[in-house]
């Protein structure tokens, strides 16, 4: 086993460390997933992120998928789309929008403001934990706990919007194999888990390539699934692309 | 059975019995054998009993709650139990006994583990624990060894400040018991009272809300045993450490009030205490007092003088297991008694009326919405009751599977049924699969009491043998619902002693044969209609523990449950009908080998467990005739290890498989199981999960899927002709892990590969079908099995790092899918859907909702192929058959592929000539805007534009808006014959033929139409751009060949697009579900 995580770790470039019985400080945590991420140097040199792939809803219903972040302002648009029909989610730093064509319409509608905060957060450059630091807001160890065979190092990460993100880390690369997130939709908590794995560097910075989304006590059918086939990091970027659209999408 | 299906069996039997070869020293441990998965059918028709429940009315309206069940975990609610979640599945026990919010900190949650209805089948806690983030994280906080805990109350004023009421070990003695206080939030305990002997624990624990430094607690006498229990002493007048206390220093000393001390209390002995102090009106304090008059009390001056007040049949009845009382918050004079039939005054206790309307019984807790006292959440042994009219109606609710199931069974339906019973609440048959998920109303009541087992007959499909508490056991016809008493009868001056958990077993040689046991063995083999007692007394016959008329303590107590030295466990070998095991409930093993002329106590042999036991599983090995296991249970004499021990000698000698220290195994065991094909492979259920041996029982592997909570496993079948392993747990229904080829095929070294394919059941296309309706979102749906091809493999280490694929090959080696993988240590299974990509359609107003999805693929041999970090690492085949309830044949299916494909293939040339048309319109616009409205050319672009614009809308629909426009153009049109071809199986119908040929027919003519435009105004419009050194219009460029998603159900694409990915509320309209297998 060990030869494999050794081998892992060499492919990856990236330090490991050898599991072992001292505990972790939170701040050894978060130091030691932001090395395993790349460091806070290329982490900080991609201004804008673009991933295409694939996304297959619980029930097993595939999209094509393009999601365009832009450190600017935290600027994000995902892109879900079959028969030529694309569903599009944008936030331009300020405003959340949103274009479903399935049923006819092409005109952008208002996001709420929850689920404007939700696509925002989601789409992060950096990602909630280090987001967080940044911001100034809660972390603290929460021990560790086996997800799925794996010991994983928990950290409780509270923004400062009150949103709470439970990381889990791998003990070998310290990247986020489990992030349990609950945050309140309509005054009422909603919590999603959802799992990483499959990372791969993007300008020296390691993105999870597979991601599965879900309630808690889904099953993985009932997960959403999210897989990345090429990403592209500082590609120019309009920041049109992510504004509000005043009129109905071409046809 | 068809060629090809049996083709495709044996290749996957044959794939069956590959056993990996062993590598490294890894091996097979939880995380590795838990990725195999699980999958719960519930039901939350019957639901289970619920202990405790605790609630808030918080600032913004909504309701919290938490929900404790009595053996099925912690279920949260945050809108006034319209849904729950389970928020207790990652811990170690499972049995809750109280639950208390902190009133200054909203976030904090207390949690006593270990129910305190302590009934005959209750399970065990192992202390307290702290949510300080609303319930999604917990913290054991101590008190490891109270076992449960009745009651917590927290200091209005701090937060710090915890009582903890233990009743403490229940089959034991121990110190560890009484009322247990903390002041630094649960860091550090003290026991502030404890009682006058070791069987003495805490009943009750009540505060002042004005004055939280009040308290009062009740001790509590109790003990029990496997044969008798008592609630007090161990009679009306013996000794008894049960007594009441008033502490007015915060516990740090306490009073003791009696009826020398305090005018109108009752003389002693007592037994269970219950208090509550009013909280609209603290000086107002209730008491129910168990003693040889039990009643309520009542005090109006903080406990110092009592009257007594009701004791109505409902006030007094069971006391031990009904002793709750609840003060409505706002109206010191109205208060609710837990009984068999709740019952409410509304005037001080003085006099009592019913208020349990239509639920199920015995009810144990309720919580009053202090903001609006006609709202009230109750629980009871039929799960959870809302009420709006402050208790006279209730509403059940229908969304809690904590199901308390003894036993399982299965048929051989197809899908197959699955039957058993539970804990007060009836035997059961539901479905283990139907289309749109297996709803409360797929499962169907078959007879009534406490239901134990429940048999399809092998003889008879409309005859179930089912049973109710104390071997009452009955022949249900399911057509008629006769159910007709079957039950052996005593002799002359005889009493046969039945157990509760009476057992019942057919055997597996004779078909109509079967067996009941009370102290003596019985069988039938004419369905009850006659019995042959075909034993002497197995048990000790020991006098002392037949004794039930004076159970109870000071109130008698003799309901069946106590019932001893009784035939537990029974067990016919597979190999030779002769050959039946028979395990008592006072540790013998009693072994026939002649049918039952004589009989031989081989438990005797068993040297290294106690002999103070149950052997609560006894089970004759399918394998070979001489080999048996048997499960030992002692948690009645105080030991909750796991005892396991396998004979091959006939009971000569035992080997122990499991004891207290067998690593990574834990709880009293209750069933053990052999796999069918794989004699390697055995299941143990204990009372904290379900493990699993894939080396004969040498190793242990806890099988923990992430959905799966350590809950009490009861029994287990096997499903043979599936290969499924249906689980009956004691607390949250029936799970089953769907095929078991994957552990069949494991050694218990793990494979040395970095990933390895592993072989599953052969694959069906199950047919395609629709059921369910909308329930709303307050009722539980049971998870179906996947519906598609189940693709298990095994990975050495979780993918953190680097891409895994899996993909599927066709017969020539193309990539024809590739899916999303798991990528957790050990086992993992993903799914294919079996589909092709949909058609390519051109894009319309609305979408397409029958081409979202491809045809399903023919029948045939597939390749499935796993590569991690780029290197080709496992290949495994995958055989696909048709579904075996199909009346149609592969021809019919390949008719049907290849009509689909047509179809698809105007769908590609509907898309190509909409891209075609679309280009030129889009150089039409371009070349316009270069030139000025008034140029002649300009209207000829214009008018050109327009036409080919008309033959696009002869294609497509065109009006958008989001309205139901009902617009049907050719797209449309072939949308909807390609959904009438390819949503049913078989061949497609003549008609649809005929409608793909007209439509064929329709679109040939409009693309004559546009080669016409094309070809006699395309060059004259050419000539003139060029007239002007403006570039042609061209179709040169036109590539309509996009990359098509795979798609899906249109119904998951409206259900799914809510989610973490999409941030909307958009309404799914159809439930996403569907029968595959």
């Amino acid at each position: 086993m060990f030869a494999v995580r050794l081998f892992v770790c060499m492919l990856a470039g990236i330090v490991c460390v050898a599991q072992a019985a001292r505990a972790d400080s939170t701040a050894d945590l978060v130091a030691k997933n932001l090395a395993a991420r790349g460091g806070a140097e290329k982490l900080a040199a991609i201004a804008s992120i673009e991933f295409t792939g694939k996304i297959v809803y619980p029930g097993d219903f595939e999209l094509t998928y393009k999601e365009t972040r832009s450190r600017k302002d935290g600027k994000a648009l995902l892109e879900s789309s079959i028969q030529g029909l694309t569903l599009v989610q944008g936030y331009d730093g300020n405003v959340g929008w949103r274009i479903n064509p399935f049923e006819g319409r092409r005109d952008a509608e208002r996001m709420s403001a929850d689920e404007t905060r939700a696509l925002a957060d989601d789409a992060t450059i950096d990602g909630p934990l280090l987001a967080a630091k940044a911001k100034g807001g809660a972390i603290s160890d929460a021990g560790r706990e086996d997800f799925q065979g794996t010991n994983a190092y928990k950290l409780r990460v509270v923004d400062n919007s009150g949103v709470q993100y439970m990381y889990y880390l791998d003990p070998d690369t310290y990247l986020e194999i489990k992030i349990v997130e609950t945050r309140r939709i309509r005054g009422a908590p909603q919590v999603t888990l959802t799992e990483y794995g499959d990372y791969e560097l993007v300008n020296g910075v390691y993105f999870p390539f597979e991601i599965a989304s879900g309630a808690p006590d889904s099953s993985a059918a009932q997960r959403q699934q999210l897989t990345i086939e090429i990403a592209r990091a500082n590609i120019p970027l309009s920041d049109a692309i992510f504004m509000l659209p005043t009129a109905p999408t071409a046809k | 059975m068809r060629m090809t299906s049996i083709a495709t069996y044996l290749f996957s039997i044959a794939c069956l019995f590959i056993t990996l070869p062993a590598a490294g020293a890894a091996t097979l441990d939880s995380g590795a054998v838990s990725g195999l998965g699980i999958r719960n059918i519930g039901s939350a028709a019957m639901s289970g009993r619920i202990a405790a429940i605790a609630g808030r009315r918080e600032k913004d309206g909504k309701v919290t709650l938490f929900v404790g069940a009595a053996s099925g975990g912690v279920w949260k609610s945050t809108d006034g139990a319209t849904s729950f979640t389970p928020v207790f599945d990652k811990q170690s026990v499972q049995s809750i006994g109280a639950i208390a919010l902190d009133p200054t900190h909203p976030d904090t949650v207390w949690v006593g583990t270990g129910e305190s209805w302590t009934r005959n089948s209750v399970s065990v806690g192992d202390g307290i624990y702290k949510s300080t983030d609303g319930g999604e994280n917990w913290t054991n906080m101590g008190l490891p060894n109270s076992e449960r805990i009745a009651r917590i109350v927290v200091s209005p004023q701090d937060g710090n400040i915890v009582y903890a009421c233990v009743p403490g070990k229940l089959w034991s003695d121990s110190a560890e018991r009484g009322l247990y206080r903390t002041t630094d939030g649960g860091a550090h305990w003290s026991l502030v009272l404890k009682g006058a002997n070791l069987s003495t624990g805490c009943s009750a624990v009540a505060l002042d809300p004005v004055h939280p430094n009040v308290l009062f607690a009740g001790l509590w006498d109790f003990r029990r045993q496997g044969w008798t229990f008592r609630s007090g002493g161990s009679g009306p007048a013996a000794p008894s450490g049960s007594a009441m206390y008033r502490s007015g220093n915060g516990g740090t000393t306490w009073k003791k009030l009696t009826a020398a001390t305090n005018a109108g209390l009752p003389n002693g002995p007592w037994g269970r205490v219950e208090i509550e102090v009013a909280p609209s009106k603290p000086d107002r304090v209730y008491a129910f007092i168990e003693n040889t008059r039990s009643a309520l009390y009542a005090s109006d001056d903080g406990g110092k003088t009592w009257d007594e007040r009701d004791r109505s049949q409902r006030m007094v009845w069971r006391p031990f297991y009904f002793s709750r009382l609840v003060i409505d918050p706002t109206n010191a004079q109205r208060l609710f008694k837990m009984n068999l039939r709740m019952i409410v005054s509304d005037d001080g206790g003085h006099s009592f009326a019913d208020s349990s309307g239509g639920s199920h019984g015995d009810w144990h807790d309720i919580w009053i919405d202090p903001t609006n006292s006609k709202y009230i959440v109750g629980g009871d042994d039929g799960g959870l009751w809302l009420s709006y009219d402050g208790g006279t109606k209730w509403w059940k609710g229908a969304n809690l599977p904590i199901s308390q199931f003894y036993h399982v069974s299965v048929d051989n339906k197809d899908p197959y049924q699955v039957y058993g019973g539970l804990q007060d609440n009836s035997s059961w048959v539901g479905d283990s699969a139907y289309p749109g998920g297996i709803t409360n109303g797929r499962w169907e009541n078959l007879y009534g009491g406490d239901g134990f087992w429940s048999f399809p007959s092998p003889k008879d499909p409309n005859v179930v043998f089912t049973e109710a508490q104390g071997g009452t056991i009955g022949r249900v016809n399911r057509q008629t619902l006769e159910a007709r008493n079957i039950q052996p009868q005593p002799g002359y001056g005889e009493k046969l002693r039945w157990n509760w958990n009476t057992p019942i077993a057919l055997s597996p040689n004779e078909p109509g044969t079967m067996y009941i046991g009370s102290q003596f063995l019985f069988r039938t083999r004419n369905a009850g209609n006659t019995w042959d007692r075909i034993s002497p007394d197995l048990t000790t016959n020991d006098p002392e523990k037949q004794k039930q008329e004076e159970s109870g303590g000071i109130t008698v107590d003799n309901s069946a449950a106590e019932t001893h030295t009784t035939i537990y466990s029974i067990s016919e070998s597979p190999k030779n009908g002769r050959v039946i095991w028979a395990g008592t409930d006072d540790g013998n093993i009693q072994l026939t080998r002649n049918g039952g002329t004589s009989w031989l106590n081989v438990g005797s042999k068993i040297a290294d467990v106690p002999k103070a036991r149950w052997i609560s599983w006894v089970q004759a090995s399918r394998f070979a005739a001489g080999t048996a296991y048997v499960t030992v249970d002692r948690h009645t004499f105080g030991d909750i290890g796991s005892y396991v021990e396998r004979t091959t000698d006939f009971g000569k000698t035992w080997t122990a498989l499991v004891t207290p220290q067998t690593a990574g195994v834990r709880g009293y065991a209750h069933v053990i199981k052999e796999d069918t094909i794989n004699s390697n492979l055995l299941f143990l259920g204990t009372e904290f999960g379900l493990y699993i041996s894939v080396d004969a029982g040498q190793s242990w592997a806890a099988f923990k899927p992430d959905n799966f909570p350590s809950v009490a496993v009861r029994d287990m079948v096997v499903q043979e002709r599936d290969g499924d392993l249906v689980i009956a747990t004691h607390g949250r229904g029936i799970w089953i892990v769907d095929d078991l080829s994957p552990l069949r095929s494991l050694s218990a070294q793990a494979p040395a590969a970095a990933v390895t394919a592993l072989a599953s059941r052969p694959v069906q296309q199950r047919i395609q079908s629709n059921g369910g309706w909308s329930e709303g979102d307050a009722a539980f749906s049971g998870e179906n099995p996947p519906d598609g091809a189940v693709i298990s493999y095994y990975l050495r280490s979780r993918q953190v790092i680097g891409k895994l694929t899996v993909d599927i090959l066709d017969a020539s080696g193309t990539v024809i899918d590739s899916i999303a993988p798991g990528k957790r240590v050990g086992i993992n299974r993903v799914v294919w859907s079996m589909r092709t990509k949909p058609p390519q359609v051109p894009p319309a107003a609305q979408i397409a909702g029958a081409s979202t999805q491809g045809p399903r693929v023919v029948p045939g041999m597939y390749t499935v192929r796993l590569t991690r970090l780029g290197t080709t690492t496992s290949t495994l085949p995958l055989a696909i058959g048709l579904d075996r309830r199909a009346t149609f044949s592969l021809t019919d299916r390949r008719a049907q592929f290849a009509q689909a494909n047509r179809v698809k293939a105007l769908f590609a040339r509907m898309t190509s000539l909409v891209s075609r048309i679309a280009a030129l319109r889009t150089q039409a616009g371009a070349m316009n805007a270069k030139l000025p409205p008034s140029d002649p050319l300009h209207t000829s672009l214009a008018q050109f534009g327009e036409r080919a614009d008309e033959l696009r809308k002869l294609i497509v629909a065109t009006k958008e808006g989001g309205a139901i426009t009902g617009e049907q153009r050719l797209r449309e049109k072939t949308d909807d014959v390609y959904g009438a071809i390819t949503s049913t199986e078989g061949a497609p119908t003549p008609y649809a033929v005929g409608r793909v040929d007209a439509l064929d027919r329709e679109l040939s003519d409009v693309e004559k139409n546009f080669a016409t435009l094309t070809v006699t105004e395309l060059p004259a419009l050419n000539d003139k751009l060029k007239a002007k050194s403006l570039p042609p219009l061209t179709l040169a460029a036109v590539d309509s060949a996009a990359a098509v998603a795979r798609g899906g159900p249109i119904q998951a694409l409206f259900a799914g697009i809510i989610g973490t990915r999409f941030h909307g509320t958009l309404t799914p309209e159809i439930i996403v579900g569907g029968d595959g297998h």
